[in-house]
């Protein structure tokens, strides 16, 4: 794709490219990039794992299979060979399979199998058998190179396909199948590969697996690579699905079970060695930095299995700055020297700081995430200039004296800040190499007591020359001094990530005189950590009574009218001669003095639902027993 | 020579006239407001010896039993007045009961009047009574829950 210079009013055709390659940087910028792989560390540790000594058949089988699909051979092949032929089960068709596939990868392992032995296996091929026994037998017929009947082969595998329908079963039809022979139509078979895919969950768009578990995806890796090898078809599985896969499979660096190490070194070994997707992965030498000591950028080309390729070409697209998003550098190739590819990226005297490099690697039609994005920095050294050190006068009366003080050396004698003067600092800060004017980050001016320890730390501002000034006016700061006077040392701190030399310098001596009556007695730190004063509970204040005589005399005052009352009714002549001593009329007056006293037993003692009960049975027998009393009353009256 | 002497009587006997017409009019005034005063009296006699004689016992009984709650309720009021309303709950029920009981004793009162009986046919002066215990039962329920 020619990307040369766009001219200013770009024709249809260029116009129709620029379009094009743009939509490519875009696809570029988005494409997944792999953030697992099996670095060397991993690496060792699937090893250890896979060269645990055997323990049976099984075991056996996913150790020196395993071992063999990373590329590294048992260490005692005969041992191995012998361990086999001794612990093999002829009347299981599983162990069978397991010593037959076993055997194939050890060289010089040779075992002559009986006849029983091939029958139990073919018999074993059928649809009366589950998809398990039928992968196991046709692995082991393979293994052991005895003649297989594919196509009846293939027609009980996909009969039985139809009714188990779990992951793991089509996954062992796909490795079945990849032991048939080729003349049968195996694209049944191939298809299960993109149902397959289908089925996988996408976590975040970063990983894809089947809910299974990483061993399950291993698994399928492995079996569709291999079953699409054996047939010559690629694979139905994109790109990014491929870059995905990779992840969830080496994002598990601890294996729990040895059939889990096995998988994981399967699917290592079938993504880096089939014949159409091959993930490789560009891994920087170091952290990604230059800088004048360090002008060259080095990068490494690996697969999946941390396999340095080097028959590769690396180029660099485009070289950006993050800050001022303008190119660097273009279509330059990276040199190879030894294992690495490298580049001086100091050659076109880049300004400090980030870039994003955005990297090619090319040389084969099947790799995948060739494209890659890289953040390199690009450090510097600061060099501080034109420091002054000046007093100005408050009033302006008095010229500023200024004292210009070279880096490292200290001003000789001391400044002093106080009502009348201030105290400034101004000073440039420019890139030792290039010359440029810089704005790093932490530009701290830190003022130290050195009798008290106190430290206050300020931030020197650059104006729109880039020139850095800070000046103390005592009365305007001295909060943050807590009006302490005193010999103060000033230190200016510069420092960056661009930066490969902070700097921290005693610059001078300050004496900071604050004004006397704000001065306090001694300054004591703040300690936070004392007991605090104690809080009193304030127990809420009885309500203002009046004394008890004024309350007694009134209670007395208010009974009084019941004195009156009983007079007057004497007066009037109001007597209880016409009490008659019927029953009803005793129910009746002993229910309603009851009632009367219930009311105050309610006031000392009982509740509402208490009262109202006994009020219920008194009240009852002294309605029954007035209604009889004033019937009887209403009867003698109309008489 | 009959000019300012001759005035003179003139003059005093308008004087006299004048201090006379005063003098009854004072003397008018007087004995209005004595008449006054003397009425009021004696519309309280004339009340009074007509109650005494025109009413029956139990309704003098049952008054001189309002006038009772009457002034208990007063003086509770009083009280609340001069020295404070603290507890307010049981001033509230002390007050609440002598209203109470002064309207449930009124209604009493007008039911059982033999003047009224045109006005409450159906309720003779028994169940009346017997209204009013229960209403007051209900009251001093509520009173002694209250007071605290």
């Amino acid at each position: 794709m020619p990307k040369g210079a766009a001219p200013c009013v770009p024709g249809p055709r260029l116009r129709l490219e620029a379009a094009f390659s743009f939509l490519l940087l875009l696809a570029g910028v988005q494409a997944l990039v792999p953030s697992h792989r099996l670095a060397a560390r991993d690496l060792a540790r699937l090893r250890a794992v896979l060269e645990r000594p055997f323990t049976d058949v099984r075991t056996a089988y996913y150790s020196i299979v395993g071992l063999s699909s990373l590329g590294v051979r048992v260490a005692d092949e005969k041992a191995a060979c012998k361990f086999i032929k001794s612990h093999v089960d002829s009347s299981s068709v599983e162990s069978l399979f397991y010593a037959a596939q076993a055997m194939q990868v050890l060289s010089g392992c040779e075992v002559t199998i009986s006849n029983e032995t091939r029958e139990l296996l073919l018999a074993a091929v059928s649809e009366d058998s589950s998809v398990t026994q039928i992968f196991h037998a046709v692995g082991a017929l393979s293994g052991f190179g005895l003649p297989l009947a594919s196509q009846e082969a293939l027609s009980a595998l996909t009969a039985r396909l139809s009714k188990e329908e779990s992951v793991l079963a089509t996954i062992q039809a796909l490795e079945t199948a990849s032991y048939l022979s080729q003349q049968a139509d195996l694209s049944s078979i191939v298809e299960e590969i993109e149902d397959l895919v289908a089925r996988l969950d996408d976590l975040g768009g970063v990983y894809l697996q089947f809910e299974e578990g990483i061993e399950t995806t291993a698994l399928f890796v492995a079996a569709a690579y291999k079953l699409s090898d054996h047939v010559g078809t690629e694979p139905a599985i994109k790109e990014d699905q491929v870059i995905q896969l990779m992840n969830a499979i080496f994002s598990k660096k601890n294996f729990e079970t040895l059939s889990e190490a096995f998988s994981v070194a399967r699917a290592a070994g079938s993504l880096s060695q089939n014949h159409f997707h091959l993930p490789i992965v560009v891994v920087p030498d170091g952290p990604a930095a230059v800088s004048h000591h360090q002008p060259v950028l080095r990068l490494q080309v690996t697969n999946v299995m941390s396999q340095i390729l080097t028959q590769v070409s690396v180029k660099l697209d485009q070289a950006k700055s993050v800050s001022s998003k303008a190119t660097v550098l273009q279509q330059l190739p990276f040199t190879l020297s030894g294992d690495f590819f490298e580049l001086n990226f100091m050659n076109v005297k880049p300004a400090s700081g980030y870039y994003d490099f955005s990297i090619s690697v090319d040389g084969d039609k099947r790799f995948i995430a060739n494209k890659v994005e890289l953040k390199v920095k690009v450090s510097t050294e600061v060099g501080i200039t034109n420091v002054d050190l000046s007093t100005v006068d408050k009033d302006q009366s008095i010229a500023p004296k200024t004292t210009r003080v070279a880096y490292p050396a200290k001003a000789k004698g001391s400044f002093t800040a106080d009502s009348h003067q201030n105290f400034a600092l101004s000073f440039q800060l420019i890139d030792v190499n290039s010359g440029a004017e810089l704005t790093p980050h932490q530009t701290f001016v830190r003022l130290h007591n050195q009798k008290t320890g106190q430290e206050v730390v300020f931030v020197a501002e650059p104006d729109s020359k880039n020139v850095y000034k800070f000046e103390l006016d005592t009365s305007e700061r001295k909060t943050e001094f807590d009006s302490a006077s005193g010999t103060y040392t000033l230190y200016l701190i510069i420092g960056d990530a661009t930066l490969e030399n902070p700097i921290l310098w005693n610059v001078a001596d300050v004496v900071i005189t604050f004004p006397e009556e704000d001065a306090p007695s001694t300054v004591q730190s703040k300690n936070l950590f004392v007991p605090k004063p104690e809080i009193q509970h304030l127990f809420r204040e009885p309500e203002k009574r009046p004394p008890t005589v004024v309350s007694n005399t009134f209670t007395a005052l208010v009974l009084s009218p019941l004195l009156l009352l009983l007079i007057l009714w004497f007066k009037i002549g109001a007597n209880i001669s016409n009490f008659s001593f019927a029953p009803s009329t005793i129910v009746f007056h002993m229910g309603h003095a009851a009632m009367l006293g219930l009311m105050y037993v309610y006031w000392t003692q009982l509740n509402m639902f208490q009262t109202l009960k006994y009020l219920a049975i008194l009240g009852g027998i002294t309605f029954l027993a007035g209604n009889r009393m004033l019937a009887q009353k209403a009867v003698k009256r109309t008489h | 020579m009959r000019g300012p002497t001759a005035l003179f009587p003139l003059s005093l006997t308008a004087t006299s006239v004048a201090h006379a017409q005063c003098g009854r009019a004072v003397r008018r005034m007087r004995s209005a407001g004595a008449a006054m005063a003397g009425s009021v009296r004696a519309v309280a006699r004339r009340f009074l010896s007509e109650y005494g004689g025109g009413t029956a016992g139990r309704l003098k009984a049952l008054d001189a039993f309002l006038l009772y709650v009457l002034l208990t309720g007063a003086l509770q009021f009083g009280y609340c007045l001069g020295v404070g309303t603290f507890p307010f709950n049981s001033f509230l029920s002390g007050f609440i009961s002598a209203v109470g009981s002064f309207i449930l004793g009124v209604c009493l009162r007008i039911q059982i009047n033999p003047q009224n009986k045109g006005e409450f046919q159906g309720i003779s002066p028994e169940r009346a009574f017997a209204d009013f215990l229960f209403a007051n039962t209900i009251l001093h329920l509520v009173v002694i829950n209250f007071v605290g």
